[in-house]
């Protein structure tokens, strides 16, 4: 702790680089932001990076920065570090009052600042260092990804709503005012000005917000399908065309705002589409985000930045400590450790010597190693998973393209038959007007409403429902896959147990000091080590700081230091028969040995409990004739035992990451729609095989994303509820579409044989929506939990 | 009744009901809902100071563009 006079005033901080970023503020006049904290704890300022010059190459450049048509340079950024809103206004105030900065505007809730500077008076490295030097980060990230798009057509859609809910509402009391006088007897003088009136509100929506339809159909007329959108688009248009015949000849009635009511509801759903879209981008960007753009090529002895995408094979890579490792490669100078957490769910580093495999997402973690590419970029681990991510968000899944198919199909017959209702009537009966009326009843009477909203709406409060008991689906369509699936396949660690080792029984000999062994376990993040330290910090009790020398973590073994002159060693047993320390490991459990300058001080034996739950869970599951098997990569007694806890009679232990998947395969290969839950990374290929894939809210990020299903609260209860919903929710579905198809059956051919004016189409067409949306509220009488 | 009247409510209620939906759809192009959180903390932290800032960067950009045309201005004949 660093204490300071200032004034009356003591003030005190945690480092050197905290006490920096002060008296910089107070300099700058910023120090305010200390009150806009408020109870906001900051993280230390972290220590200064050397690779700034890299911001001035050429090829950074071209790749991230945008010149303006004011010759200013434009970029977007992502800041690290911001916890707060008084982060945000820190870091915008800063760069305000640095020269050249013409914009900085940051996003609090993505973290990502737009920056507009005039390259004649400062460079980015400059701005950059500015952000760094209060203790913040910054790493540039290429806007022309998806999140930029997905944002565009977000916006798009909102400005259009906007327009057509503004239109519908308004025409809503226009009508009522129409309706009464429908009723009452109007005079026609007043009924033009209300047919005026609607017209003007209803062509804002028919043209600007249903543009979407005019396109969507027009691409549909290239491609030669007939989709939904121009059974929307032509209803709605020649609903409208025919209001304006009918305001204009005053004969018949007007429908202007059946058009604005079809228009407002479809796009709704289509927007809501879009957002779950956005949500699955925005996860995607932050891990590709953290990757490195260029690494460091080392030829004839000489060091250059070079871009990622220039790095071919057999090229030499020098890394430094905390690097991320962006191209796969072998070790050919140094020795290292790594952390692969984010890749296999170990915790332990991994020690890397010459000639070992170092692979792409891992960290070097403590020193510097030349390595020579085996891969280029793209066909780098890293990038194969990240390509893999924004395959499966762009693709539809099969269950919705099959609806879409439905719907063209039935598109396509109702617009035939609307056009053999018109010849047919224009032919035997001669008279133009009432044709065109019976033509358009029948497309008005069929349009899409009941069988567009039949899916929506039943998986939009379905989703919401599951929302609401934290499990995120991420996309409609997984309601439906879910709810056919006839197979579950676990993970074991992290999924039925919880994923962390807890001490299960204790012996202690002579020479045991609690103290040495909170201190040797604190100096290691493997999950046994920090299940005896979660032990020992049982009941609130504290240790004082002990200082320990020369300390060493022994791959896959333990961990080993020096005090005052005492060896300390901690590990399983094997570890401590090749110091020549005797003990037995006739256990079930995970063992942990500590020992004392060679002799046994302590034994424990640690297990990974069983979630909450997960005996009841898997049971019901099971009782709704679903085949539970569980896949894990840990030994068979292990992996016996838990699954004799809960229930689980087919166990597939000592798989390997690409075994699972294989499993996988095998179940599709026996017509199985195969549900998968699991958290760590060395899932993620089964996770992205599977028709299903689940996660727990804590798993991995790369897991976490190439799910389709998010267990927020990771309790096994909530797989069982997903499973409910999804089945409620299918049946909601089947009902709706049943009824919608029930309704144009009877419904249509009424309008053909003429018995049905347009007025009364629309009612009944608004009728049949409102059955649909009220049987898809059932969905919320579902008792959970 | 005479038919102005219907007009004229009619036309006035729908015009400023209008404008307000401009008013709307000029927020959300100039970016002003995007980030939803700073849109609330703007209240937070809107005073004087706050002004200040806003005038000092509208001024860096109108020197920015004086020192363009400037510099524009000098620029030889082809």
């Amino acid at each position: 702790m660093i204490t300071e006079t200032h004034g009356e005033e003591t003030l005190y901080f945690c480092c050197k680089g905290c006490q920096g970023v002060y008296h910089l503020l107070e300099s700058e006049g910023l120090d305010t932001f200390y009150d806009k904290l408020g109870d906001t704890k900051l993280q230390p300022a972290t220590q200064q990076h050397d690779d700034l010059e890299k911001f001035d190459l050429e090829g950074f450049k071209n790749k991230y920065i945008k010149t303006t048509e004011d010759g200013l340079n434009e970029i977007y950024l992502i800041i690290e570090g911001i916890h707060c809103s008084a982060c945000v206004w820190l870091n915008e105030k800063v760069l305000h009052k640095t020269d050249g900065v013409i914009e900085a505007t940051i996003n609090y809730t993505n973290n990502k600042a737009k920056v507009v500077w005039d390259p004649d008076e400062i460079r980015l490295s400059k701005i950059i260092e500015t952000i760094r030097s209060i203790g913040y980060n910054a790493y540039p990230y290429d806007p022309a990804l998806q999140e930029e798009r997905a944002e565009k057509t977000k916006k798009e859609y909102y400005a259009r709503i906007l327009v057509a809910v503004f239109g519908a509402m308004n025409i809503m009391w226009i009508a009522i005012a129409h309706y009464a006088g429908y009723f009452t007897g109007m005079e026609q003088r007043f009924k033009d000005i209300l047919n005026v009136a609607e017209f003007i509100l209803a062509t804002p929506v028919l043209f600007y917000s249903g543009w979407i339809f005019f396109r969507g159909a027009y691409y549909g007329y290239k491609n030669r399908i007939v989709n939904m959108d121009t059974l929307v688009a032509s209803g709605a248009l020649l609903a409208y065309i025919y209001s304006i015949y009918a305001m204009v000849s005053h004969n018949g009635e007007v429908y202007f705002d059946s058009v604005v009511m079809i228009i407002t509801f479809v796009l709704v759903g289509k927007y809501l589409e879009v957002l779950s879209k956005k949500h699955a981008v925005d996860t995607l960007d932050s891990i590709m985000g953290s990757t490195p753009t260029e690494v460091t090529l080392v030829e004839n002895g000489e060091k250059t930045l070079v871009s990622v995408e220039n790095v071919t094979m057999g090229d030499i890579i020098e890394l430094k400590p905390g690097e991320k490792v962006v191209i796969d490669g072998i070790v050919t100078q140094g020795e290292g450790s790594f952390d692969e957490s984010s890749l296999t769910g170990e915790n332990l580093p991994v020690l890397k010597q010459i000639g070992d495999p170092v692979l792409s997402g891992s960290i070097c973690l403590d020193s510097v190693i030349r390595y020579e590419a085996t891969k280029d970029a793209s066909s780098s681990l890293l990038y194969s998973i990240v390509s893999l991510l924004e395959e499966s968000i762009t693709k539809k899944p099969r269950i919705e393209q099959l609806a879409d198919q439905v719907s063209g199909y039935f598109s396509a017959v109702i617009l035939t038959l609307a056009l053999l209702t018109f010849a047919g009537w224009w032919y035997f009966g001669g008279a133009f007007e009432e044709a065109l009326i019976t033509g358009i009843s029948v497309i008005v009477i069929a349009c899409p409403c009941a069988l567009g909203m039949a899916t929506p709406m039943a998986t939009l409060v379905g989703i919401g429902m599951a929302a609401k008991h934290n499990i995120l689906f991420k996309e409609a369509g997984y309601l439906e896959t879910m709810a056919k699936s006839d197979l579950l396949a676990l993970d074991k660690t992290g999924t039925i147990t919880e994923g962390r080792p807890s001490v299960v029984n204790q012996q202690t000999f002579e020479g045991y000091d609690e103290n040495l062994l909170y201190a040797l376990v604190s100096t290691s993040k493997h999950p046994v080590s920090e299940g005896i330290r979660r032990y020992l910090e049982k009941n609130g009790k504290t240790f004082p700081p002990v200082a320990l020398d020369a300390i060493k973590i022994v791959q896959a073994k333990g961990v080993e230091a020096v005090y005052e002159g005492k060896k300390l060693k901690g590990g399983n047993a094997a570890f401590m028969q090749a110091s020549g320390i005797a003990c037995s490991d006739d256990t079930a459990h995970t063992l942990f040995y500590f020992a004392v300058d060679g002799k046994l001080a302590a034994r424990f034996e640690l297990s990974d409990t069983i979630r909450e739950g997960a005996k009841e869970a898997i049971a019901n599951i099971q009782r709704m004739g679903i085949r539970v098997v569980m896949l894990t990569g840990d030994h068979e007694a292990s992996a016996r035992s838990v699954a004799d806890a809960v229930g689980i009679k087919e166990v597939h232990a000592r798989l390997l990451p690409q075994d699972k998947a294989a499993l996988i395969d095998t179940f599709h290969e026996e017509k199985h729609i195969v549900v998968m839950a699991g958290d760590g990374i060395n899932d993620t290929i089964a996770l992205a095989r599977s028709d299903i894939a689940i996660a727990m809210g804590s798993g991995a990020d790369v897991a976490i994303s190439v799910s389709d299903v998010v267990l927020l609260d990771e309790k096994p209860k909530s797989l069982y509820e997903a499973y409910r919903i999804s089945r409620r929710t299918y049946r909601a579905v089947k009902e709706n579409l049943g009824f919608s198809l029930l309704y144009n059956t009877i419904a249509v051919p009424f309008a053909i044989a003429g018995f049905v004016n347009p007025l009364v189409a629309a009612l009944a067409m608004s009728l049949s929506s409102l059955v649909v949306v009220g049987n898809s509220m059932r969905i919320k009488w579902l008792k959970l939990k | 009744m005479s038919e102005n009247i219907v007009i004229l409510m009619l036309g006035i209620s729908t015009f400023l009901g209008a404008l307000g939906l401009a008013a709307l759809l000029w927020g959300l192009k100039t970016g002003q809902f995007d980030d939803q959180s700073k849109f609330l903390d703007g209240a937070r932290f809107d005073n004087e100071e706050e002004l200040r800032d806003a005038v000092m960067m509208e001024e860096k950009r109108k020197a920015q563009k004086k020192k363009k045309e400037k510099k524009d201005a000098y620029r030889p004949a082809d």
